[in-house]
Order: C-alpha cells, then sequence, then structure tokens
C-alpha cells in the first residue's frame, strides 16, 4: 500500500513486444492532485506506459501501483479514467448514447449516469451536438467525445493519451483550465503531449525516449537541467545528451 | 485509359494478396475442401444407407432376390426377422425395410405383378431415393437368373411403399423446411455478431470496456442479452412465416421449434464473439462465413444425410452444432415428437452444451491484457 497522497506509483517497469522493447525499466510517481505530462517522440513508450497503468498491459518486470491498489486489480478501473488516443467511440450511436453507455459501465445508475452525461458533455462544449450520431463529427469533435466518455464517472485518476491532438486552440486552452479545475478538485491526471505549450501547463513533466524515462521535473527543472530558454529545446538537449 | 496507372492497380492488388496469407489460403485451400467434401457428399466412398430385408416367400425367387439385394451398390442390407426390422425402422437405425411376402415366388410364375412392401423411415428424400432403384435393379436381375431354370419370367415390380413419417403427401419444402429455419437463423446471428464483435475490437471500444471494472463474463453475457432479443423476434418472425405463410408441413410443438431455433442463436452469438478473435479486419471475418459456414451447411444433415456419409465424415458431423439442431427440428416438424422423445432431448441437450462450451471459450478470449 502506498500513502494516499501517491496516486500512482510505477516501479521498474519493462516490457518487450517481439525484439522491441517499448518500455525499459520505467519508474514514475505521481502524486495525488498532480497534473503530469509525459512527454516523448512517437514510439518512445508513451502509450504503452498509459495503458500499463489501466492494466491493458502486463509487463515483463516492475510493479504499478494505482490508487493505492496493485495491479492487475478490476476494481479500482471504477475510479480511473482512460482516454485512448484514437477515439474509440461507437460510430452509429450518438454522443449523447457512447457518453451514456461509459457512464453506465462505471457503474453509474441510470439517473447519476444522465446528470453526468450532461456535465461530461457541457464540459467538453458538446451539449448543443448531444443528438448527433458520431460519424457525423469531425476529428476534433470526437476527440472531445472520447474526452466526455473518459471522465463523466468523475474518476479519481484520469489518464489522457494525446488528448487534444485536432482540436482547435481556444478549446484547448479551454479544456486544460477545466484540468486544472479538477487537479484542484484532487483529481490526478497523467497526459501523453508533444505540443509543448500543453507540457509548459503541467506540475511536473516526464521526458521519456527509448522506453526509458531521461529527466523529470517542473518545466522550469528541465530547462535549467538542459541550460536553454525554451522547454522545446530542453526536450531536444535531454534527448541527445541523455540517450 | 492508361495502361501505367491500371498496371500500378493491378500490381498494388497483387502485393495486398502478398500481404494477406489469409486470403491466398482461402482462395487457393477453400475450393479443394469444398470440392473434396462435395465428392465424399455424393457418393465418393460414402456409407450406404442401411435398409433389413425380411424374406417370407415360401419359393425360392425371394432367397435369390435378397441375396441380390445384398450385393447392391445402392443400399447396405441386413437379413432379419420382421419384428427386428420394424423396431431398427423406429429406432433410426435403417432408412426402410423390405419384407418379400410368402406369395412373391408365385405371383412371378403366373406372371402377376409382385409387390413387396418397403417400410420407409420417410423423413428423408435421399434416404428413400436408393432403396427403390436397388430393389427394381434386384428384381430384374433376380428373375433373369431364375428364368432359365424355373421359368420364371420378368415380373412387373409394383412395390408397397408405407412411410413412418411423412409420405408421399410431402414435398421437398416440408423435408427441407426445419433444416432450412435452423440454417437461416444460425448463418444470419453468426455473420451480424462476428461482424459487430469485431467492430468493437477495432474501433477501440473493446480496449476501452477492458480498462472499465467490466468483467469478460460480463460483456459475453451482455452481447447474448442483446443480440437474444433481435434473435427472438427473427426466431418467431421466421417459424410463423415458414409455417403459416409457406405452410411446411408441421407434426410437432411450435413452441419447441422456437426453442431449438433460439437455442441455435445462442450458439451462433458466441461462436461469433469466439471467431472473431481470429480475424482483424471485416473483410477477414466475411471470409470466415465460406470456411465456418458452407462446411456446416454440407456436412450437418440438411440435404445429405449424415447417415451416408462416410465414416470419417460422420465424425465430424458430429462435432458440429447444427447437425444436432436440425435433427431436432425434423423430429419435432416432420415426427412430431416432444419433450419426451429421447432423440429430441439428446439434440436439445447437445446443442445446449455447445451453447455452453461456447460461452466459455468466447469468455476465454476476451483477455484483458494485451501479451
Amino acid at each position: 500500500m502506498s500513502a494516499p497522497s501517491v496516486a500512482v506509483s510505477v516501479e521498474g517497469l519493462t516490457k518487450t513486444f517481439g525484439s522491441i522493447r517499448a518500455l525499459d525499466g520505467v519508474s514514475l510517481t505521481v502524486g495525488t492532485g498532480e497534473i503530469y505530462g509525459l512527454l516523448g517522440p512517437n514510439g518512445a513508450g508513451k502509450t504503452t506506459l498509459i495503458r500499463s497503468l489501466v492494466g491493458l498491459i502486463t509487463a515483463d518486470t516492475g510493479t504499478v501501483t494505482v490508487l493505492g491498489r496493485r495491479l492487475p486489480d478490476r476494481a479500482v478501473l471504477a475510479e480511473v479514467g482512460y482516454m485512448p488516443q484514437s477515439p474509440a467511440l461507437y460510430a452509429d450511436l450518438t454522443v449523447e448514447e457512447n457518453v451514456n453507455f461509459f457512464a453506465a459501465v462505471h457503474d453509474l445508475d441510470r439517473p447519476s449516469a444522465a446528470r453526468s452525461t450532461a456535465d461530461a458533455l457541457e464540459l467538453v462544449d458538446l451539449s448543443p451536438r448531444r443528438r448527433s450520431v458520431v460519424a457525423t463529427l469531425s476529428g476534433g469533435m470526437r476527440q472531445r467525445v472520447s474526452l466526455a466518455c473518459a471522465l463523466v464517472h468523475r474518476p479519481r485518476l484520469l489518464l489522457l493519451d494525446e488528448p487534444t491532438v485536432g482540436v482547435d486552440p481556444q478549446l484547448r486552452a479551454e479544456l486544460w483550465r477545466q484540468f486544472t479545475t479538477m487537479s484542484g478538485e484532487g483529481t490526478t491526471i497523467i497526459v501523453s503531449s508533444h505540443v509543448m505549450d500543453e507540457a509548459e501547463r503541467c506540475g511536473r513533466l516526464g521526458l521519456v525516449r527509448f522506453g526509458r524515462m531521461l529527466a523529470e521535473g517542473t518545466s522550469a527543472e528541465l530547462r535549467r537541467l538542459a541550460g536553454v530558454e525554451r522547454l522545446e529545446d530542453a526536450f531536444l538537449v535531454l534527448s541527445e545528451s541523455r540517450s | 485509359m492508361s495502361g501505367r496507372r491500371a498496371g500500378a492497380i493491378s500490381l498494388r492488388i497483387l502485393q495486398q494478396f502478398r500481404h494477406d496469407r489469409r486470403t491466398l489460403m482461402l482462395l487457393f485451400g477453400a475450393p479443394i475442401i469444398l470440392l473434396g467434401l462435395f465428392y465424399f457428399l455424393t457418393g465418393g466412398g460414402s456409407s450406404l444407407p442401411a435398409v433389413d430385408v425380411v424374406n417370407l416367400d415360401r419359393g425360392s425367387l425371394g432367397a435369390v432376390l435378397a441375396a441380390d439385394l445384398g450385393q447392391s451398390t445402392e443400399i447396405d442390407v441386413a437379413r432379419t426377422t420382421e419384428a427386428r426390422a420394424a423396431s431398427d425402422l423406429s429406432a433410426d437405425a435403417v432408412a426402410a425395410y423390405v419384407v418379400l411376402p410368402a406369395d412373391l415366388s408365385a405371383r412371378a410364375q403366373s406372371g402377376d405383378v409382385i409387390a413387396p412392401a418397403v417400410h420407409l423411415e420417410g423423413t428423408q428424400p435421399a434416404l428413400t431415393q436408393p432403396v427403390l432403384l436397388a430393389l427394381d435393379q434386384s428384381v430384374t436381375r433376380a428373375s433373369r437368373n431364375l428364368a432359365a431354370a424355373e421359368g420364371v419370367r420378368v415380373p412387373v415390380l409394383e412395390p408397397s411403399l408405407d412411410y413412418l413419417h411423412g409420405g408421399p403427401g410431402l414435398d421437398t419444402l416440408d423435408y427441407f423446411g426445419g433444416a432450412f429455419i435452423g440454417l437461416v437463423v444460425f448463418l444470419l446471428v453468426f455473420v451480424v455478431t462476428i461482424i459487430a464483435f469485431l467492430r468493437e475490437r477495432s474501433q477501440g471500444t473493446l480496449e476501452r470496456l477492458m480498462a472499465s471494472p467490466l468483467r469478460r463474463a460480463d460483456i459475453v453475457v451482455g452481447y447474448i442479452g442483446g443480440f437474444m432479443v433481435v434473435a427472438t423476434v427473427q426466431a418467431v418472425e421466421v417459424v410463423v412465416f415458414t409455417l403459416y405463410a409457406l405452410h411446411v408441413h408441421n407434426q410437432g410443438d411450435v413452441a419447441l421449434i422456437v426453442l431449438l431455433t433460439l437455442l441455435l442463436t445462442l450458439v451462433a452469438v458466441n461462436l461469433g464473439i469466439f471467431l472473431s478473435m481470429f480475424a482483424t479486419t471485416e473483410f477477414q471475418a466475411v471470409q470466415f462465413i465460406p470456411l465456418a459456414i458452407v462446411p456446416q451447411v454440407l456436412l450437418s444433415g440438411i440435404v445429405f444425410p449424415v447417415a451416408t456419409e462416410p465414416g470419417w465424415l460422420q465424425v465430424v458431423s458430429r462435432l458440429l452444432p447444427l447437425t444436432y439442431g436440425v435433427d431436432g427440428l425434423r423430429d419435432v416438424m416432420l415426427k412430431g415428437n416432444g419433450l419426451t422423445s429421447g432423440p429430441l432431448l439428446l439434440d436439445i441437450a447437445v446443442v445446449l452444451a455447445f451453447a455452453v462450451a461456447l460461452i466459455a471459450a468466447a469468455t476465454a478470449t476476451l483477455r484483458r491484457s494485451a501479451s
């Protein structure tokens, strides 16, 4: 058991797919209410790491503890929200039906599912489109529906795999304001991204490359460590020097 | 038209085939398998319908005729008593029994019509024809052999036919109606489920469900629940249409027909979930139709009776759920069997066992984590 102030604790996680080493001894500790950003290029292992936090991947070695429960643990998933990289939705259902379904799957009863669905759609600014069939929506809108599905049950831990791809800057800013509010209310958020202005908004960042955690810290700490002004440059410098 | 552009498309298609071994196996393997099945089902090395012969003839023709029937290439003959033959027929152990009457030789000698009694099981036309053909051939041969020696002329054969079930009042539709109810429902539900479940996999929602507190059993039971609602409506529609619009002969309880149809649907839903595991695209799922369905159609006794298949194919037939469903539907509709009938209860039990086994298999294929 971890102390309650720790939401996620990963130790020495290794995962190999065939000859590809996706995770190579990753360790990570995220405190309750933190917004933790995973930065790294495509194929760095960010998605594999996030998927192992919801038990979709069983690591070869290492341990994952989520909200005080050592995985695999099905029950703890009721308090975790997971938004996959591609918007995994039922294209033939309406926006509302999709979100409502994921509310019910996470054990919400019918009235609270309806209420939470309305709130979640408000949050992602899709209330007017709630009766639209998902297949008719643009990519950015689907991304927002997918986000609503991940947070409709008000999870204590929210895992977002590149949540703002295809979302316009205005809405992206609005979503990040919401993430900050949620984190202020005690929700822990782990978000992967390769957009640097998003990274600036994270409390702490982890630089992932070749399945390893290259560096960890606040944006300021990482920039100081690399001796550069901009986070993007820090990312490049640290990637080069440590891999 | 540009040769180069069209050529690019042709080349691309060949490249796609090269990457899709499964489709190549289907294109080059399935015809051999399916044509091979046809060969074995339509006679090549197949088993003959079993027929009992009872010789009561006081003269010599009966014995010669019975011996000739024993050489027949159409039927597999055993000689026995009338009581034994009758019980074989009702136990489904033989397709028919032939009684050669006491006055057979006498009538043949006096140039009368001879009338052996042919007692047919009657529910499978494919088993009836060989019996009559064999009898006709043997009468001709046997009486020719005796012609020189004993002055027997080739008599006119008019067998008196007696049907245990069904009979001359039934037409082709009546014989196949029951089997086709099972087939149509099984096929459609299987195709719909495998596509629906594959979409769940390919669009990523299954992964989302796996990242939720749902148990694997919740997913399988949920699928069964949803599909069975639609399948029940479909089963009732198909049965009502078959019986009351097409007027297919039915001697049994309509509720039993619906029950058997629903059990087959239950098997089809879980077979669909289970097999979706082995497909990664809807295209590959569609390929399961010829591979999983056509052999079932050929081997489940719908057109070709299981009893006349070669022995090893009968074993395969006995491993297919549709065989028992079709047999059960025929038991109800053609024989009028109810829940007191042992064979029907066995059919129902076996289909149910298949359903349970496939539910377990479908649940087992839903692994939470990628290995």
